[in-house]
C-alpha cells in the first residue's frame, strides 16, 4: 500500500511540473511578453492539432508507413549481417571497423544523395530510416551475440549441438535483451530518419507538412506537428517494450528479483 | 578395462605449459576425485576429456577405444549450471533429448518421469532465476543425467553454494549416483568433499601440472555422514594434504 503511494507521489511530482510549465508558457502569451506568431500558446496549439486532425493523421500516415518500413528492413539487414559477422571471425574483424566508421557520416548530408538518386517518393525517406536504425540494431545484436558465456558454447557442444542448434537455442535467445535495447532506440530514432527524409522534399508526411506550415509562418502548425512526431516516436517506443514484454518474459523476473 | 583413460595428456595453452604429463584411470562406476590448486589445468583436462579440446600430446580411450577430440562422449557440468533462462525448467532438462532428434513433447515426458528423484517436482514451469542455487545445480545435473552417456564429467558442480546446501548436495548425490551406477570424474579444491563423494583420488600439482598423488579412498561406499570419525580418515587426509602442501 504505502509502496504504491509512492509509485503515485512519484508520478505526480514531475506531472504538476509539466502542468506548471503549461500554464506559465500559457500565461506569457496572453499577456503578450512573447508574440503569438512566434510562440503561440499551448491552447492554440491543441486548437490548430484538434482543427486540422484529419489532414495531420493522412500525414501522419504516410511517415508512419516509411518509418515502419525502413524500421522491418532495417531489422532483416541487421540479423543478417549480425549472423554470418558472428559465424565467420574474419568478416567481423573486416567489417566492424566500416560498420563503426560509418556511423560518422551525419545522415542528414547524405539524405539527399538519395532524392537525386530515388525521386520525391517514399523511398529515399525509407532509405534514410534504414540508416538511421541499422546501426543501433546490429550493434546491440552484435554485441548481445558475442557477450554470450563461452561455457554455455563449450556445454553445447559438449552435447554435440550443431552450429545451427546453438544459434537457435542459446546464442539468439541469450542476445535477445540486448537486441530489444538497441531496437527500441532505433524504434524512436525512425521517425527523425523519415522526417528529414521528407524535409528534402516529399509529397506527403509529417515533415513536408511542417516546411509547408514553417514556410508560411504558421509556428501553430510547426508546433502541431512536432507534438505530432513525438507522440508518434513515443507510440513506437512503446509498442517495441510491449513486444519486449511478450517476447522476453523471463527477462523480466531477473528484473524482480534483482529488485 | 578401466572406462575412461587420459594417458600422457600434455597441454600448452597460451604460451604456458599447463598440463605436463597426466595419467588418470577410470574404472567403471568409480566415483574418481581430481584434487588441485586452482588454475592448476583442471578445466583444461576435462575439456580434453571431454572433447573440446585436443592434447598437444596424449590420448583419451573411452572403453579402450582412442577418443581424443571426439566431443559428446561424455556428459559434463560445470560450477555454472548454465541452465537457459528463456526456458522453464522442464524444456531446460529436455535440451539433451532434443539434441539427439527427439520430438520435443516426448522429451519432456521423458525428463517430467526424472523430476522427483532430482528433487524438481512441481517446479517444471518454473524459470531458472526463479529456483535456488541448489535447486539449480540439481536441474543441471538432471541435464546431465539426461544426457545418458554413463560418465559424468562434473566440474566442480558445488562449489558455488553455501556450506549447508553443499552437504545436502553430498547426501542426495550419494543416493543418485547410487541409483544411476554412472562413472564419475569429479573435480573440487575441497578434501573434504572429494574423501566423502569419492572411491579413488587424484592429487594434482600446481602449474606445470603432474598428477602428485592417486589415492584409494580406504571407506565402503556407500559413505554417509559419519565418514569423518572413521579412524582411517584422519591418515588419509593428512596424505592428502601433504601433497597439496598446505
Amino acid at each position: 500500500m504505502r509502496r504504491k503511494l509512492t509509485s503515485i507521489a512519484n508520478g505526480a511530482v514531475p506531472l504538476g511540473f509539466v502542468v506548471l510549465l503549461l500554464v506559465t508558457w500559457e500565461y506569457l502569451v496572453r499577456w503578450k511578453a512573447v508574440q503569438e506568431w512566434i510562440l503561440p500558446g499551448p491552447v492554440l496549439i491543441a486548437r490548430t492539432l484538434a482543427g486540422n486532425l484529419p489532414l495531420i493523421l493522412k500525414h501522419t500516415q504516410t511517415t508512419l508507413m516509411e518509418c515502419l518500413a525502413g524500421f522491418a528492413l532495417a531489422i532483416v539487414l541487421s540479423f543478417i549481417l549480425a549472423f554470418v559477422m558472428d559465424e565467420v571471425p574474419l568478416l567481423r574483424r573486416a567489417l566492424y571497423p566500416l560498420l563503426i566508421a560509418s556511423q560518422t557520416v551525419p545522415i542528414i548530408s547524405v539524405a539527399p544523395l538519395f532524392i537525386i538518386w530515388f525521386g520525391y517518393g517514399i523511398m529515399p525517406k525509407i532509405i534514410v530510416v534504414i540508416l538511421v536504425c541499422f546501426f543501433p540494431i546490429a550493434l546491440s545484436l552484435l554485441g548481445g551475440l558475442a557477450a554470450v558465456d563461452r561455457e554455455y558454447l563449450e556445454l553445447f557442444r559438449s552435447m554435440k549441438a550443431t552450429r545451427l542448434d546453438i544459434f537457435r537455442m542459446v546464442k539468439l535467445p541469450l542476445a535477445l535483451p540486448s537486441f530489444f535495447s538497441g531496437l527500441k532506440i532505433a524504434a524512436s530514432y525512425s521517425v527523425m530518419g523519415a522526417i528529414i527524409g521528407e524535409w528534402l522534399g516529399a509529397k506527403a508526411g509529417l515533415g513536408m507538412y511542417m516546411t509547408v506550415a514553417q514556410r508560411s509562418f504558421q509556428v501553430d502548425r510547426v508546433f502541431a506537428a512536432i507534438l505530432t512526431i513525438t507522440a508518434l516516436s513515443a507510440a513506437l517506443f512503446a509498442l517495441v517494450a510491449l513486444i519486449e514484454r511478450l517476447v522476453i518474459p523471463w527477462n523480466r523476473l531477473t528484473e524482480w528479483r534483482d529488485s | 578395462m578401466p572406462k575412461v583413460v587420459a594417458e600422457g595428456i600434455k597441454k600448452t595453452l597460451g604460451g604456458v605449459l599447463t598440463l605436463q604429463e597426466i595419467n588418470i584411470e577410470v574404472e567403471e562406476h568409480a566415483i574418481v576425485g581430481i584434487l588441485g590448486p586452482s588454475g592448476c589445468g583442471k578445466s583444461t583436462l576435462f575439456n580434453i576429456i571431454a572433447g573440446l579440446m585436443r592434447p598437444d600430446q596424449g590420448n583419451v580411450y573411452i572403453e579402450g577405444a582412442a577418443v581424443t577430440g571426439n566431443a559428446g562422449l561424455a556428459s559434463y557440468m560445470r560450477q555454472k549450471d548454465l541452465l537457459l533462462p528463456n526456458l522453464n525448467v522442464l524444456d531446460n532438462v529436455s535440451i539433451p533429448l532434443v539434441l539427439k532428434g527427439m520430438p520435443k513433447k516426448k522429451a519432456r515426458l521423458e525428463a517430467e518421469q526424472h523430476l522427483s528423484t532430482f528433487g524438481l517436482q512441481g517446479f517444471e514451469n518454473y524459470y531458472p532465476s526463479q529456483l535456488s542455487g541448489g535447486m539449480r545445480q540439481r536441474a543441471a545435473l538432471l541435464r546431465t543425467y539426461l544426457y545418458a552417456s554413463g560418465i559424468w564429467l562434473l566440474d566442480e558442480p558445488f562449489a558455488s553454494l553455501d556450506a549447508i546446501t553443499k552437504r545436502k548436495m553430498h547426501t542426495w548425490l550419494i543416493q543418485v549416483l547410487g541409483q544411476f551406477q554412472p562413472t564419475v570424474l569429479f573435480i573440487t579444491h575441497d578434501v573434504d568433499e572429494a574423501l566423502y563423494l569419492c572411491d579413488k583420488i587424484y592429487v594434482l600439482s600446481e602449474c606445470p601440472t603432474v598428477v602428485k598423488l592417486e589415492v584409494e579412498v580406504p571407506f565402503s561406499r556407500p559413505h554417509h555422514s559419519h565418514t569423518i570419525v572413521d579412524p582411517a580418515y584422519g591418515p588419509v587426509r593428512d596424505t592428502i594434504m601433504d601433497a597439496l602442501s598446505i
